[in-house]
């Protein structure tokens, strides 16, 4: 089936008439199910939650009229309501072909999806969930379901039965196995003690890795809001500082010429310092207990991770296209990286690349892509280079760019009182561009091995594609001006999974094709000069 | 790693577009040179911002040279070809833009006419894969001709199996 893909949405809304599955005995063999009863107190506590700042107004405006009695009772019963309905009113179940999730109270609302449409299941418990051993079943289909409405989440079954429940999904019993013989929902015979579907644990968390979380970039996006926010207060701050405490008191008196490169250091320091206590932070928050698994029959890798709210994702390996190493510069420079996986859906929205180890040394990210894609030589192999015409663009690109401040700086000087020492201080900019320019061309690289095309590009930016080469369904074969007049193109494989496209940067034009011809063989053969 | 022939490089897609595309580019440039240029008139006129003389002439020359040679440039560019097995289009003017899509793997066929398109009988097809990177557009080729192709393409893709990722 080619044309066109999405003929037969699998999520939709039906009539409830035409629920029972073709197929299936007129009797309900596979009965409805209903949540978890504890998800009851899920439910209102989220609620409370978010009635947090009402219940807040209420209270305070309610014992200052003193006739706030109604309205606190209100503010409090409205949500423990909506949870009850909520529990009364979701049910669902899994037949042979297709999991049904029934709800709404008014409209009635039908859910069905089909199982051989199941992409992916997560299963999530945030820390109400796992006081209570809840989690929140979430299921991925290949439908582009946007609204939160329209999503597939059971949310509140016992954890136990939500793990059970993702391997019925997943591991769906094959199309022609009799109805009820193993139907899927229902716990198969041989995982009653679990061992047919035992987990094969690929990688855990090692707390070492911690020490990369500062050289990653996430906890600066934090910081520079913590510091934004402290700018706002920055008189009020600046004045206690002086007249409550009497520090700073060698500032007073001092030319401005001292206190600006100080100001500007210790705004530095502060900001790094919190960029790194934040991203620590946030490396514990997402990635502890991390355990990246396969399952006995090595059809679906597991990722489960969260202090918090643990997270257990799940993939189909015949969904995975390929690799990336993620290795920006501060990471790359201790040898350390990270790896997502490049992940193909039935329709383009959930496809993407998700993560599969967080930061961790380059040892470890590289065993555990052998272990996904079961070959080292991808991730290992020798790049091509891409020759001394790339090397000259990057160089001028680099050095262009750092050229502008300087010259801005210098015309300003020659023409108005602009600073005179701004040009040749901005000439540091050059050595630091020459040094960009250099690793960047050291770093792209391309390769094509028996089943894998390999690019790699970017500095501060660092990154390795490995992508499959039956995942290639085309190329983009990019030239501007400036490549044309050095014979190099851009060489884009797209691909329905991940970004999409991976692009082989600044490559030979000659390479390229001969790349191309032979990671998808036949197909550029026709349009060969 | 095999190596293909010597020096190996793609061809031109073998067709042009329409004939009548450099006119409809130029009228397109013209349109936005005046548009600019009625910009700056305003902005002299109603004291905006001070135009100095020596940009107008530059401005005439620029403008001129864009309506006048963007369109053949990109008429000779713009290419397309369909085999049994791949689509090739090639686009751009200043830069390039070849792509390849295998018939296998083609997912949507799109004809489209605008109102102008239809005036002067052109229509586009585009031809869509499963990467969002990927859409194949051949614009402004002569209505008939387009017809074929989608009629050409619909047939051979039926003709493929697989589900196209």
């Amino acid at each position: 089936m080619t044309v066109p893909p999405r003929e037969e949405p699998p999520v939709r809304d039906l009539p409830l008439d035409a629920l029972p599955p073709p197929g299936a005995p007129a009797v309900e063999p596979f009965p409805w199910r209903r949540l978890d009863p504890r998800m009851l107190l899920v439910h209102p506590v989220l609620e409370l939650v978010r009635f947090l700042p009402v219940l807040v107004g209420v209270f305070v405006l309610g014992s200052s009229n003193n006739d706030g009695g109604m309205w606190q009772l209100f503010s409090v019963a409205v949500p423990v309501a909506v949870g009850i309905v909520r529990f009364l009113t979701t049910r669902f179940r899994i037949t042979p072909r297709q999991v049904e999730l029934q709800r709404g109270l008014l409209s009635k609302k039908v859910l069905t999806a089909r199982l051989d449409r199941v992409r992916a299941v997560e299963v999530t418990s945030s820390p109400i969930h796992r006081i209570l051993g809840l989690a929140k079943v979430e299921i991925g289909t290949a439908s582009g379901a946007k609204q939160v409405d329209d999503k597939f989440v059971l949310d509140g079954l016992p954890l136990q039965q939500a793990r059970q429940m993702r391997i019925a999904l997943l591991h769906r019993t094959q199309a022609g196995t009799p109805p009820g013989a193993t139907a899927p929902g229902q716990v198969p015979p041989a995982t009653v003690d679990g061992s047919a579907y035992d987990d094969v644990t690929l990688l855990g968390f090692d707390r070492r890795w911690v020490r990369y979380a500062p050289l990653t970039s996430s906890g600066n996006v934090i910081a520079a809001g913590v510091v934004a926010i402290l700018g706002q207060f920055s008189e009020t701050i600046g004045n206690r500082l002086i007249h409550q405490f009497g520090g700073l008191g060698w500032v007073t008196g001092r030319p401005i010429a001292t206190l600006v490169p100080v100001a500007v250091l210790g705004g530095l320091l502060l900001f790094l310092l919190l960029g790194a206590v934040f991203s620590v932070l946030g490396y514990l928050i997402t990635n502890w207990g991390f355990t990246l698994s396969r399952d006995a029959r090595g059809r679906t890798f597991h990722i489960r991770r969260g202090l918090l709210t643990t997270t257990e994702t799940s993939l189909e390996r015949e969904r995975v296209r390929g690799l990336e190493v993620i290795e920006p510069l501060g990471l790359r420079l201790v040898g350390a990286a990270r790896l997502a996986a490049i992940v193909t859906g039935v329709s383009q929205q959930e496809s993407g690349s998700s993560l599969l180890v967080p930061p961790a040394p380059r040892e470890v990210i590289d065993a555990a892509g052998a272990a996904v894609l079961d070959t080292f030589e991808p991730l290992r192999v020798e790049l091509g280079q891409h020759g001394p015409a790339a090397r000259r663009r990057r160089y001028t690109r680099a050095l262009l760019g750092a050229a502008v401040l300087p010259a801005g700086a210098l015309v300003l000087a020659l023409g108005t009182s602009f600073p005179w020492w701004v040009a040749p201080a901005t000439l540091v900019l050059l050595p630091v561009a020459a040094l960009l320019a250099a690793d960047r061309y050291r770093r792209l690289g391309h390769a094509l091995d028996e089943g894998y095309l390999v690019v790699r590009s970017g500095s501060l930016r660092g990154r390795r594609d490995v992508l499959q080469r039956s995942g290639i369904i085309g190329w983009n074969v990019h030239q501007s001006w400036f490549q044309r007049r050095s014979g190099l193109v851009t060489l884009v494989a797209t691909t329905a999974a991940g970004k999409q496209a991976y692009a082989a940067i600044d490559i030979p034009e000659d390479r390229a094709i001969a790349l191309a011809d032979a990671a998808v063989p036949g197909l550029v053969t026709p349009f060969l000069r | 790693m095999p190596r293909a022939p010597v020096n190996p490089a793609l061809r031109e897609p073998a067709h042009r577009v329409s004939s009548k595309a450099p006119v409809l580019w130029a009228a397109g440039a013209t349109v936005r040179s005046l548009l600019l240029l009625a910009i700056l008139v305003a902005a002299t006129v109603l004291d905006w911002f001070a135009v100095p003389t020596w940009a107008w002439p530059v401005y005439a020359v620029l403008a001129v040279t864009y309506i006048a040679a963007m369109p053949i440039v990109r008429y000779r560019i713009h290419r397309w070809e369909s085999t049994d097995t791949a689509v090739y289009t090639q686009t751009g003017w200043l830069s390039r833009e070849r792509r390849i899509a295998p018939m296998s793997r083609v997912q949507t066929v799109d004809f489209e006419q605008s109102a102008l398109g239809r005036l002067l009988d052109l229509a586009s097809v585009t031809v869509t894969t499963a990467s969002a990177a990927g859409p194949l557009q051949i614009s402004m080729i002569d209505k008939p001709v387009a017809d074929r192709l989608v009629d050409d393409l619909t047939r051979r893709t039926e003709a493929e199996a697989g589900d196209a990722t």
